[in-house]
């Protein structure tokens, strides 16, 4: 890598994608250059993916979940990008998808992509066991080994969907387990398994799965968002922490947990 | 050909799981599997291609041999009702290579196997659709079998009036023909009416006087466009008309004025920048940003289809936010629902047939809550803010309040950002959905039953990714680039209200309407003009921009279309196909509606005041309170509203551990800045069956009081009103209303926090029949809710309700006094009383300054303002949301123990304070005689009263989440 310019991120929006901008503003904050670019634009114009070290698909509603999450907006996708995509892929580049880009990433087919074969849609990301949309904060542990998660032990940080239960055949959880491609599950907040229990599981995805990686460990589809726990100010315990600090004399740090996968992409090309 | 695609989920569908789960719940036992379905007569709908596109293999199957059931129920759109899913359906059957008009229809299956009668079946349709807009079709495995399937159906609008032009009106008529025009609308050449104009006789003569001076009749479309201009909805005639001897009315006379006095007196440091005069109002946030609000209420819609008014309403008042100034972004929404006790279900009918019944309240709860969950989490818009109030008397008619804020730039391109004018010459340009018959003469519904084939047109259904794209180019893309000169939302009144207020601006406009894009053909004049078709902005666009525009919005996949000019010829001039259909004066249009002078009486309501025993067991009492409607938790909405999308929630809906349902919220709208916008809400409906007066200064004060003991700083603090009065048409009734408004006039100077926008909806009455076919008329309470929006100067001094350590210290501020009249207590023992609270905006205003500096200086670890249930609830709440016991003696309050708990007085805190600060703390009150130091957070399990109550906050807990807890 060029040491003198910083990596450059574009982070994907259009068709009801909402999280760009808080998405962008995690990537301007660890150094990153970052660029918010509507689908069409990119579709239009898809060579800027070869000046692009990191393509972020960040969190929203694209066509309103309608037809089943992320599909839409990856049939688009799939017809008009394929090749770049699996060409970005290729290259020692970072992909994340957070949320709906999660849901989008399993229905391209990016992740797992089990031996370096990208397209195949084995992984379903559907409607949570409750049949409604939870918005909650929840604790993660970091299971898989990727450029994305190096360091991180658990996170604490909120999800926010009303399709994020991960399923698959037993085949493909086994393969996803054996290959070390499960990136985090969900975790009680004694630090023990979910093990299915609402709300520490808040979906009902098989194996408390919250996200995975394709083999290479560099894409990555994440349904819990770590760009609103990315800041103390943030998180649900603000107030308690805050109070705490303040008694004791000490002053908070201000990013939490969920920066640190921002940071990370940071580093890797640094 | 028709072409009918079944995606079948697999067996563990979390949509089948749900109703499996609620049919369990009724004891029985039932497997249910679920198929989306999309019908076309496209022939590419046919190709692989594009049932691929539709189908996950993991989890679905398409086309599979549907067996092992033994009910199969499908729920599908009506004829003309917004069909999301079968929009995104299209477009990926225009992927597939289909043109881009093709049409496709969705419509969902249920296979159902267990112990079901055919009445069950029809029972549990009801249940989950709405017939209004729904079309719902059952067979037996048998009849499924013999059929060959379901029924293929295409629920296309057919309109058979190709080629309508806009017809004269006769008004040479006497003054009873003038009110049958006006009450059931323009006769058709069939003799059928188009459905209610709703102008008074006085209105009425006063059109027939213009166009008699005009020499001409008016058309079908200039009549309407009065009655839209003219109506209460878009004039607010009662809150403008004079009314006894305030001559201005109330609305310039009180509510406007106190802004007014408050701006003056504030001078240098007035916080407003725009009120009363745009979509929404704006306050500063800081040098570089404003921040607006507007609250809307959906009430009728709401009434009849739930979610589809809410989720209307939502996104209707998100367009209020993009079409201020130059368009402010939507960063928070709030909700508000006033509602009948969701496990009732009393029997009340809309016609003497006993035909017609209303919604039970659970269905009207379920539906309202799903629409602006619907609405605000797909547009990317956090709502952490709102709340429910019950009443049995919000049965007929809920009260549905949404509201969005906004953030925008104070300049843009060296302009304020908050000014905008169509100047003449500017092309009128119409984005987003398009047009059909949808909610024409939305305000006034008519009882009769749609049948099948005839558009749904009354009712509405938001379409909330349309707005967003509309919304993300027009916010986030275009405005900085100054390419539009104005820019408004369409919503009640369509096009006739969005141009004819722009065109106020430039003095004039000419539209070409056969131009405006339609949803199906066969649409006549005066309703593409009235139409409510929503998702729509109307911008003014200089010429040489008009391409750029058209252009960018299409790059986003939204529709735009130049439909005419905004002229300065005083004259709103429509063409079709280059006819004229109207031709009539600007200033007749905004300004010929004739004054009403309104009258009133006032008598205050109440009861005794009653001699009560004590209660015996207090613990009790206190649980039976806080499992009440007004007092319990309604957690089940804030975790299905997404509360932290943009990433900016900063003091959310859910507080401490305990996740306590909280009146206020705290978002940091700006990475760059720490400033945080806070908001809250006041109102409490029940006080004006003693006393409008009180009532109204109750909501006032608790917004004000929420806010500022949430950390908002009091001198950049401001207010919304909205009123939801009832039989608007009697003097009494005015005469409650005259009486809210100068108590809100007065509370308002007093605390300087000015009103910077306001809505009303006069005539919440259900008039009907109950079950033995007595007509019955049900009033919705006299209701002002007050909303609150202010800021803090940095979130890092922002109080939350949650106690924070065993050993901090409890204190009350303000006085307790005997005031329990339409209290919680009171009511949990079928008493209205006489002694409805008071406010003393002077003696509270005292204590706010007070409380400001030392939550400024840091001194407060928690505090939660009184409302509902006191004193008692707010301990409790204290420690629910801890989940940390307390120490309590409440004999310094010298009251009786319940009145001491339970008492309503306004203007109220209760905090906790750190040891090491209660010294500084006290201090900061000195001189302040309502400041009792009641006990302190104990390292128990339980919430101690000394002499009176002794009880485990896990029971608490228990039951102040128990009542909502099934929805």
């Amino acid at each position: 890598m060029n040491n003198t310019a910083p990596a450059k991120a574009l982070i994907l929006a259009g068709y009801g994608l909402n999280c760009e901008e808080e998405t962008l503003h995690a990537f301007e904050h660890v150094g990153l250059q970052g660029e918010i670019r509507h689908l069409n634009d990119l579709i239009e114009n898809p060579k800027e993916l070869q000046d692009a070290q990191v393509l972020a698909i960040p969190g929203g509603f694209s066509y309103g979940d309608d037809t089943g999450s992320g599909n839409a907006f990856a049939q688009k996708m799939k017809l008009a990008l394929w090749d770049h995509l699996q060409k970005f892929v290729a290259r020692d580049t970072l992909t994340i998808g957070i949320c709906n880009g999660c849901q989008i990433l399993s229905n391209l087919g990016l992740v797992p992509g089990f031996e370096g074969k990208y397209g195949v849609r084995s992984i379903a990301v559907t409607h949570n066991l409750s049949a409604r949309y939870q918005c909650r904060w929840i604790d993660l542990k970091v299971q898989a080994p990727s450029p994305w998660l190096n360091g991180i032990d658990r996170m604490h940080i909120p999800v926010a969907h009303g399709e994020g239960r991960f399923m698959m055949d037993e085949e493909t959880l086994e393969k996803l387990q054996n290959n070390r491609q499960i990136a985090a599950t969900y975790i009680a907040p004694d630090g023990t398994a979910a093990d299915g229990e609402f709300p520490y599981n808040p979906n009902g995805a098989y194996g408390d799965i919250a996200g995975i990686t394709d083999d290479t460990g560099r894409v990555l589809a994440i349904m819990p968002h770590p760009e609103r726990g990315m800041f103390t100010w943030q998180r649900d315990d603000y107030m308690e922490l805050k109070d705490k600090a303040q008694r004791e004399g000490q002053t908070l740090e201000e990013d939490s947990d969920g920066m640190a996968i921002f940071s990370n992409a940071a580093k890797y090309f640094k | 050909m028709t072409h009918r695609i079944e995606i079948l989920a697999h067996d563990e569908d979390g949509r089948a799981k749900a109703l499996e789960h609620a049919l369990k719940g009724k004891g029985k036992n039932v497997e249910v599997r679920v198929a989306d379905v999309y019908t076309s007569d496209n022939e590419k709908a046919a190709s692989p291609e594009f049932v691929i596109s539709l189908t996950n293999p993991v989890s679905q199957k398409a086309n599979a041999k549907l067996e092992d059931f033994d009910w199969a129920l499908e729920i599908g759109f009506l004829p003309g009702v917004t069909d999301n899913i079968g929009h995104t359906a299209s477009e990926l059957l225009q992927l597939a290579g289909a043109s881009n008009d093709n049409e496709c229809y969705s419509s969902r299956l249920y296979l159902l196997k267990g112990e079901l009668t055919k009445q069950d079946i029809e029972e549990l349709s009801e249940q989950i659709s709405n017939k209004l807009i729904q079309r719902i079709s059952i067979k037996s495995k048998q009849e499924f079998d013999a059929d060959g399937g379901m029924d293929v159906v295409v629920p296309r609008v057919l309109l058979d009036n190709l080629g309508a032009k806009a017809d004269e009106v006769d008004l040479n008529v006497t003054d009873s023909e003038l009110e049958v025009i006006s009450q059931k609308g323009i006769a058709n050449a069939d003799g059928t009416h188009r459905g209610p104009l709703g102008m008074s006789l006085l209105y009425m003569q006063a059109v027939q006087e213009h166009f008699k001076k005009e020499g001409r009749n008016p058309t079908d479309l200039e009549l309407e466009t009065i009655a839209q201009t003219w109506s209460e909805h878009c004039k607010h005639t009662i809150f403008a008309s004079p009314i006894d001897d305030v001559a201005e009315g109330l609305y310039k006379g009180y509510i406007k004025r106190a802004t007014k006095e408050i701006r003056a007196k504030k001078g240098e440091n007035d916080i407003c920048v725009s009120v009363f005069s745009d979509n929404a109002g704006a306050i500063i946030f800081d040098e570089n940003y404003l921040i607006t609000d507007k609250v809307e209420t959906h009430n009728s819609p709401s009434a009849l289809d739930p979610f589809g008014g809410a989720i209307t309403g939502i996104v209707g008042v998100n367009r209020d936010c993009i079409g201020f100034g130059q368009g402010a972004k939507p960063i928070i929404n709030r909700y508000g629902f006033c509602l009948a006790d969701p496990s009732t279900s009393p029997e009340y009918y809309r016609d003497k047939a006993l035909t017609n019944p209303i919604l039970p309240p659970a269905t009207i709860m379920r539906g309202v809550v799903e629409g602006v969950e619907a609405g605000g989490n797909q547009s990317g818009i956090p709502t952490p803010q709102g709340f429910v109030n019950f009443d049995p008397r919000f049965v007929g008619k809920p009260l549905v309040f949404v509201g969005t804020i906004g953030l925008i730039p104070r300049q843009i391109k060296g302009k304020d950002s908050h000014v905008k004018c169509a100047n003449p010459g500017d092309v009128i340009v119409v984005a987003g959905g398009r047009v059909g018959r949808d909610g024409i003469h939305g305000a006034t519904f008519s009882s009769v039953a749609l049948d099948e084939g005839s558009p749904a047109t009354a009712v509405q259904i938001g379409d909330p990714i349309t707005q967003k794209k509309m919304s993300d180019a027009i916010i986030k893309e275009m405005r900085d680039s100054g390419l539009y000169s104005a820019i408004t939302d369409n919503g009640a009144g369509g096009l006739s209200s969005s141009v004819g207020e722009m065109a106020e601006g430039s003095g004039g406009f000419h539209v070409e309407l056969e131009k405006v894009p339609l949803k199906y053909p066969g649409m006549a004049p005066w309703e593409i003009w009235i139409s409510e078709s929503q998702e729509r902005m109307t911008m003014a666009v200089p010429p040489e921009n008009v391409k750029r525009v058209i252009k960018h919005l299409a790059s986003r996949g939204v529709e735009a279309t130049a439909i005419g000019t905004y002229t300065d010829t005083g004259r709103a001039h429509i063409t079709w196909d280059s006819e004229t259909i109207m031709d009539m004066s600007m200033d007749f249009l905004h300004d010929g509606n004739p004054e009403t002078p309104l009258t009133t009486t006032f008598t205050r309501g109440g009861d005794k005041e009653p001699e009560l025993a004590e209660p015996e067991n207090y613990n009790e009492t206190l649980l039976q309170m806080m499992s009440r409607l007004n007092i319990c938790s309604k957690e089940f909405i804030s975790t299905q509203y997404d509360h932290n999308v943009q990433g900016t929630a900063c003091l959310g809906p859910l507080q401490g551990k305990g996740r306590v349902y909280a009146e206020t919220s705290i978002t940091r709208p700006v990475f760059s800045s720490p400033k945080g916008v806070v908001l809250s809400q006041g109102l409490f409906p029940r006080y004006s069956d003693i006393d409008t007066g009180a009532m109204a200064a109750a909501g006032v004060d608790l917004a004000v009081r929420n806010a500022i003991a949430a950390g908002a700083d009091l001198n950049q603090l401001a207010l919304l009103d909205n009123f939801c009065w009832c039989s608007s048409d009697e003097a009494e009734r005015l005469g409650q209303l005259k009486r809210a408004v100068e108590a809100i006039y007065e509370i308002a100077v007093k605390y300087e926090t000015p009103f910077i926008s306001g809505k009303d909806s006069m005539f919440n009455d259900f008039k009907g029949f109950d079950k033995d076919g007595n007509e019955v008329k049900i009033s919705a309470p006299p209701t002002l809710l007050a909303s609150s929006i202010g800021v803090i100067p940095h979130v890092e001094k922002a109080i939350s309700l949650t106690p924070k350590a065993v050993g901090d210290c409890v204190f009350l501020l303000g006085e307790t006094k005997d005031e329990l009249g339409a209290s919680e207590y009171y009511d949990q023992l079928d008493i209205l009383g006489q002694n409805v609270p008071e406010t003393n905006a002077h003696e509270n205003l005292r204590l706010y300054k007070l409380y400001g500096r030392a939550s400024r200086d840091q001194l407060i670890a928690s505090a939660y303002a009184l409302n509902f249930g006191g004193l008692g609830a707010a301990l409790a709440k204290k420690a629910i949301a801890s989940q940390m016991g307390m120490d309590i003696d409440l004999s310094a309050l010298n009251l009786r123990a319940d009145k001491a708990l339970f008492s309503e007085s306004t203007g109220r805190i209760l905090v906790t304070v750190a040891p090491q600060n209660k010294e500084k703390f006290l201090k900061n009150f000195k001189g302040y005689e309502h400041i009792y130091e009641i006990g302190f957070i104990a390292k128990t399990e339980k919430l101690n009263v000394k002499n009176t109550l002794d009880i485990e906050v896990s029971k608490l807990d228990e039951a102040y989440k128990a009542t909502l807890k099934d929805y």
